[in-house]
C-alpha cells in the first residue's frame, strides 16, 4: 500500500520547516534511491517511532512518499519535490522490487562505515552509485560497471590512506567467477570519473581511480569474490573482502520485529552478526 | 410591342428585388430576435474560420452541450415537480433574457439563455462552416473561379498556425496518448483519416513497415526520434503490462561522421528519458560478433561483404566462396575472430583441418583453390582493416534497449556497406537463432541510400513479418530507396504501417500510393470582366488524397503520413532530450574508424602490467571497526 504525497506539496504555500537532521536524511535517502525505515532511524539518529513521525513529515511536504515494497518495514523515497529541494538532479522513480535487497544491502555498508572512527575523523564522503549514474546520464557503456558507492578521502587527514578514493561493491547474490574478476578488473584499472569523456575512461600509463575495491559480501557469495580476486593476480592485493554488516539482507518472512537484526546508527560504532545489538529493543530518544 | 410587354422585365426585376429585400429583412428579424444564438453562431463560425477547425469539431462542441441542456431542463422540471413546463422553458427564457438585457443586467441574460443559447448557436456555425465548406470545395462559392483555391490555401496557413500553437504549449503534446498511440505532433488537416487535434499513432504501425521520405533540414531526424522513442516507452509499457515482448531499436544511421555522432548522443537521451536502460553506440562505444553467426550464415555473410563483379568475375566469386566455406566450417569449428579466420585463410592450415575428413572431397576443392587462397586472405585482411573492430566482438543486440549503429556512409560507402550487410544478418540470426524471437524490433535504416547499392532490404522487408521484426526505411528521395524502381515501389507498398513524407521534390510516386478520391469540379459561367455568374454545371472528378503540391511546400517540421487511402498532415513536436551529461569532444570519423579499442573497449592490461604498483597503506583497521574481521 502506498502513502502518496499530497497532489500539491506544502512547499508550494508554505516551505516546509527543515532542521539539520531533516536535510541530512533527505539527502541520504535521495542518494540511496530508497531507504527502509529502521535505516532511516539509523541516519536520523533516533528511535523508529520518531524516525516513523519525521518521516510523515517530509511526506506531507510533498519530499517523500513511503510503502511496504517487501518483506521488513517500509520504504522510503524521495518524491520529484523532495529531489528538487535536495538539489539532485536525479529522475524520481520507486525503488524497484528486484533491487531491493542490493539497496538495502549498500545502505547498510553505508551505514557501517560510516559508523567507524576512522570515517568520522577523516571526514570521508561517500559518492552513491546514484551519483555517478547521474554524472553518466544514460551513457553507460554496456560493459562499463558502476560500483555501488565510492568513498572519498580527502587530503590532509591523519589517515594513511588520505587522498585515496576506493570502489565499494555489495555482493548478496554469486556471479561468476570470470564475470566478477571482470567487474575487479575494470574498477581496478578504470583512471577516469564517470562521466568523462569515453578515451579518458582507461588510460594506460594514469594512475587508477580506485586505490582498492572493497567487497562486502555474503556469506553466498564470499567464495566467489575470493577466487576472483585470486584470478586476477597482481590487482588482486588491492581488494579488500569484508561480511556484509548485520542487518544487511532483506528481513525473512516469520521473524518477529524483536529478532530483526538493527542498523547501527552512525556514530554508535558497528553492529555485527552475533552482537548484542541485534536485541529487542534499541535505545530510544 | 405593346407598353404591358414593355413593363413585364421591370415588375419581373422589382419583384425579385423585393423578394431578396423582404428575405433579408426576415432574415435580420430572426437573427435579432435570436441574438444569442446569432452571437454564438457567428463567433463559432469566426472560430473555425481563423483556426481551420474542420466542421466536425463544431458538431462535437455542440454535442459536448448536451450535457448542460439537460441538467437545465432537469434543474426546471424539479423546481416545478413537472416535466410539462420543460416544453416552455426556452421560450421563457428567451423573454426573460430580454427583459433582464431591457433592465441592463446583461451578464444575468446571458446566463439565463446560455444553456439553450450555445448549443443551438454551435450547431447553427457548425452548419454555416460545414456549407462554407463544403462550398468552396465543390467551387460553387466565392465571387470567382479562383476563391476555392484562395480559400484552401488561407485555411491551410490557419490550420499550421494552429498546430504551431498546439506544439508548443506545454505538455499539451504527451509522447504517448490515453488511447496507447504514439502521438507525432498536432494534426494539421486530414484527408480521409479521422480530425483530431493530435496525431496518435497505434504501436502496430510501428511493428509493421514504414518508409521516410524527406530531404536534409526538413525535420526527418526529429521524426524518427519521436517514433523511435515513442516505440520504445510503448513497448516497455506493454512489456511492463504482459502485453508484449520486450522492444528493441536497432537504428543503422548510414550517413556517418560528426553530426550521426550528435545525433546518436541526442538520440541517447531522448531514448533514456523514454525509458531505455542502455542505448549502445555502434562502434564507438560497442561492439557485435559477426563470429557468433551460424557457419552456414557466416559463410554467405563473408562472402558478401566482398564486393565481387559478375560475368567472368564470377568464377572467382565461387572461388571464394569455396574457400570462405572451407575456413568456416573445418571439423574443429568455425573462427572466433577475425584474426582467427584470416590464420585460416592459409593452405596449410586448411590441409591440416581437413586431412581428417573421410570423403577427400574438401581436399580435392582444397587442392584446386590453393592457389587463389593468398589472394582471398588479402582480400580479407583488407576488409577486415577498414571495418575496424566493431563487428569482433564481443556483444550481442541482446545487450541494450535499442543500438545506435554508426555506419560511414559518406566518407566510405563501401565499409558502410558490408556493415550494413553483416549488421542485418547478425540481426536477423539474432531473431532466427537467438532469443530475439522473445523481441519487439524496429529495425530504422537512416539515409538507406548510402547502403541500397548492396543491402537488399526488400528481402528482408518481405520476411520480416513472420520473424517480428519491423522495418522502417528513410531516405532523402524517392530514388534513394532503392537503386531500381521495382525495388522502390517493392518497399513502399510493403509499408503497411504507413508512409511518412516531409518536404521533397519528387513526391508524386508515395503520394500515388495514397490513391484517388472522388471530388464535384465545377465550371461557372463568365459574364464579363472578373465577374462570374453563379450559374454553371458540377461534374465527378478523381483528385489525389495526397496532394503533390502541398508535400513539395511542407515547411520544416512538417509530415504528411499517408495511409491507408487516407494522409494526415502533421506538424511534428520536438522531443526535448535531457542536457549532456557532460560537454565531451565528439569523437570525429577518423577516431571512430580507428576502431572501438577507445573508451570501454580499451584492452584491459594484464596483470600485473597496471600503471598502480606501489604497496599501499594497511586499512584493515578501518574495515575492521566497520564491518569486523577480515573473512579471507
Amino acid at each position: 500500500m502506498t502513502t502518496p504525497a499530497p497532489a500539491s506539496p506544502a512547499t508550494a504555500a508554505s516551505p516546509a520547516r527543515l532542521d539539520e537532521r531533516d536535510i541530512a536524511g533527505l539527502l541520504f535517502v535521495a542518494e540511496m534511491y530508497g531507504v527502509q525505515l529502521d535505516q532511516v532511524a539509523a541516519v536520523l539518529g533516533t528511535g523508529e517511532s520518531r524516525a516513523r513521525a519525521v518521516t510523515a513529515s517530509w511526506r506531507r511536504a510533498g519530499y517523500a512518499q513511503s510503502a511496504r515494497l517487501g518483506p521488513g518495514g517500509p520504504w522510503l523515497w524521495l518524491t520529484r519535490a523532495g529531489l528538487a529541494a535536495c538539489g539532485l538532479p536525479f529522475p524520481a522513480t520507486t525503488p524497484a522490487l528486484s533491487r531491493l535487497a542490493h539497496l538495502r544491502a549498500v545502505t547498510s555498508v553505508r551505514l557501517a562505515l560510516e559508523a567507524a572512527s576512522g570515517y568520522r575523523a577523516a571526514g570521508a564522503f561517500w559518492r552513491s552509485e546514484r551519483r555517478l549514474r547521474a554524472r553518466m546520464g544514460g551513457r553507460v557503456g554496456l560493459r562499463e560497471h558502476i560500483p555501488d558507492g565510492e568513498v572519498h578521502w580527502p587530503d590532509g587527514t591523519a589517515a594513511a590512506w588520505a587522498g585515496e578514493c576506493w570502489a565499494v561493491e555489495a555482493e548478496l547474490t554469486r556471479k561468476t567467477v570470470a564475470r566478477t574478476a571482470a567487474i575487479m578488473r575494470e574498477i581496478l584499472t578504470r583512471t577516469g570519473d564517470y562521466g568523462c569523456p569515453a578515451a579518458q575512461a582507461r588510460v594506460p600509463g594514469q594512475p587508477p581511480r580506485h586505490e582498492r575495491a572493497v567487497y562486502l559480501c555474503s556469506p553466498a557469495a564470499r567464495p566467489v569474490v575470493t577466487r576472483a580476486r585470486d584470478a586476477i593476480g597482481a590487482l588482486g592485493a588491492r581488494v579488500e573482502i569484508r561480511d556484509l554488516p548485520a542487518g544487511a539482507e532483506l528481513p525473512r518472512a516469520g521473524l518477529s520485529r524483536a529478532e530483526l537484526p538493527r542498523p547501527s546508527p552512525p556514530g554508535t560504532g558497528p553492529s555485527r552478526a552475533g552482537s548484542s545489538r541485534a536485541g529487542p529493543a534499541g535505545p530510544r530518544p | 410591342m405593346t407598353r404591358r410587354r414593355r413593363r413585364r422585365p421591370l415588375l419581373l426585376a422589382a419583384g425579385r428585388v423585393l423578394a431578396w429585400a423582404a428575405g433579408v429583412a426576415a432574415g435580420a428579424a430572426l437573427a435579432v430576435a435570436a441574438a444569442p444564438v446569432t452571437l454564438v453562431a457567428a463567433f463559432a463560425f469566426a472560430l473555425a474560420w481563423a483556426t481551420g477547425w474542420a466542421p466536425r469539431r463544431l458538431y462535437q462542441a455542440a454535442l459536448w452541450c448536451v450535457p448542460m441542456l439537460a441538467a437545465w431542463a432537469a434543474a426546471i422540471a424539479l423546481a416545478a415537480r413537472s416535466w410539462l413546463p420543460v416544453a416552455a422553458a426556452p421560450y421563457l427564457a428567451w423573454l426573460a433574457m430580454w427583459h433582464l438585457a431591457a433592465a441592463g443586467s446583461v451578464l444575468l441574460a446571458a446566463l439565463t439563455i446560455a444553456p439553450v443559447a450555445v448549443p443551438l448557436g454551435l450547431l447553427a456555425g457548425a452548419l454555416a462552416w460545414s456549407r462554407r465548406v463544403y462550398a468552396m470545395r465543390t467551387g460553387t462559392g466565392g465571387l470567382s473561379p479562383t476563391a476555392s483555391a484562395a480559400f484552401d490555401r488561407r485555411q491551410w496557413r490557419h490550420q499550421v498556425r494552429s498546430a504551431r500553437a498546439r506544439i508548443a504549449a506545454p505538455g499539451a503534446v504527451p509522447l504517448l496518448s490515453r488511447g496507447g498511440g504514439i502521438v507525432a505532433g498536432a494534426i494539421i488537416r486530414t484527408v480521409g483519416h479521422t480530425a483530431s487535434p493530435l496525431a496518435a499513432i497505434p504501436y502496430q504501425r510501428l511493428r509493421s513497415h514504414q518508409v521516410v521520405i524527406g530531404t536534409t533540414g526538413t525535420g526527418k531526424t526529429t521524426l524518427l526520434l519521436r517514433l523511435w522513442a515513442g516505440f520504445l516507452a510503448l513497448g516497455l509499457r506493454r512489456h511492463a503490462a504482459g502485453a508484449g515482448h520486450r522492444p528493441l531499436l536497432v537504428v543503422l544511421d548510414c550517413k556517418g561522421g560528426a553530426d550521426s555522432r550528435r545525433v546518436a548522443d541526442r538520440a541517447r537521451r531522448v531514448l533514456r528519458a523514454a525509458g531505455a536502460r542502455s542505448t549502445a553506440i555502434w562502434p564507438d562505444e560497442a561492439s557485435l560478433s559477426l563470429w557468433a553467426l551460424p557457419a552456414r550464415q557466416l559463410t554467405t555473410t563473408l562472402v558478401d561483404m566482398i564486393e565481387h563483379g559478375t560475368g567472368g568475375a564470377a568464377y572467382y566469386a565461387d572461388v571464394l566462396e569455396a574457400v570462405v566455406a572451407l575456413a568456416v566450417g573445418p571439423p574443429c569449428g568455425p573462427p572466433a575472430s577475425a584474426a582467427d579466420f584470416l590464420a585460416r585463410l592459409d593452405p596449410g592450415w586448411l590441409t591440416a583441418a581437413y586431412a581428417s575428413a573421410p570423403d577427400g572431397k574438401d581436399a580435392a576443392l582444397l587442392r584446386s583453390a590453393s592457389r587463389h587462397i593468398s589472394d582471398i586472405a588479402l582480400r580479407f585482411r583488407t576488409l577486415f582493416r577498414r571495418l575496424g573492430e566493431g563487428l569482433d566482438g564481443p556483444g550481442g543486440f541482446g545487450d541494450a534497449d535499442a543500438w545506435y549503429c554508426i555506419l560511414e556512409g559518406t566518407s566510405q560507402i563501401a565499409v558502410a556497406e558490408a556493415q550494413a550487410r553483416a549488421l542485418v544478418d547478425i540481426l536477423a540470426s539474432y531473431i532466427t537463432h537467438g532469443p530475439g524471437g522473445q523481441r519487439e524490433i524496429l529495425l530504422a535504416v537512416d539515409e538507406f541510400s548510402a547502403v541500397s547499392r548492396r543491402l537488399p532490404i526488400w528481402q528482408l522487408y518481405e520476411r520480416a513479418r513472420s520473424l517480428g521484426l519491423a522495418v522502417q526505411v528513410s531516405a532523402q528521395s524517392w530514388p534513394g530507396l532503392a537503386p531500381r524502381d521495382d525495388d522502390r515501389y517493392r518497399i513502399a507498398a510493403a509499408a503497411d504501417g504507413g508512409i511518412w513524407l516531409l518536404r521533397t521534390p519528387h513526391p508524386d510516386p508515395a503520394t500515388a500510393l495514397a490513391g484517388h478520391r472522388r471530388s464535384a469540379d465545377t465550371a461557372r459561367r463568365v459574364a464579363g470582366v472578373a465577374l462570374w455568374r453563379h450559374e454553371g454545371s458540377s461534374r465527378m472528378r478523381d483528385e489525389p488524397v495526397a496532394d503533390p503540391s502541398i508535400i513539395r511546400s511542407l515547411d520544416t517540421g512538417q509530415a504528411a503520413y499517408i495511409y491507408r487511402g487516407g494522409v494526415t498532415f502533421i506538424q511534428i513536436k520536438r522531443l526535448v532530450a535531457a542536457p549532456p551529461a557532460l560537454a565531451a569532444e565528439p569523437i570525429t570519423a577518423d577516431q571512430a574508424s580507428a576502431g572501438p579499442a577507445t573508451a570501454a573497449h580499451a584492452p584491459i592490461p594484464p596483470p600485473g602490467t597496471e600503471p598502480h604498483t606501489g604497496s599501499l597503506p594497511d586499512a584493515g583497521a578501518l574495515l575492521d571497526e566497520a564491518f569486523g574481521n577480515k573473512t579471507s
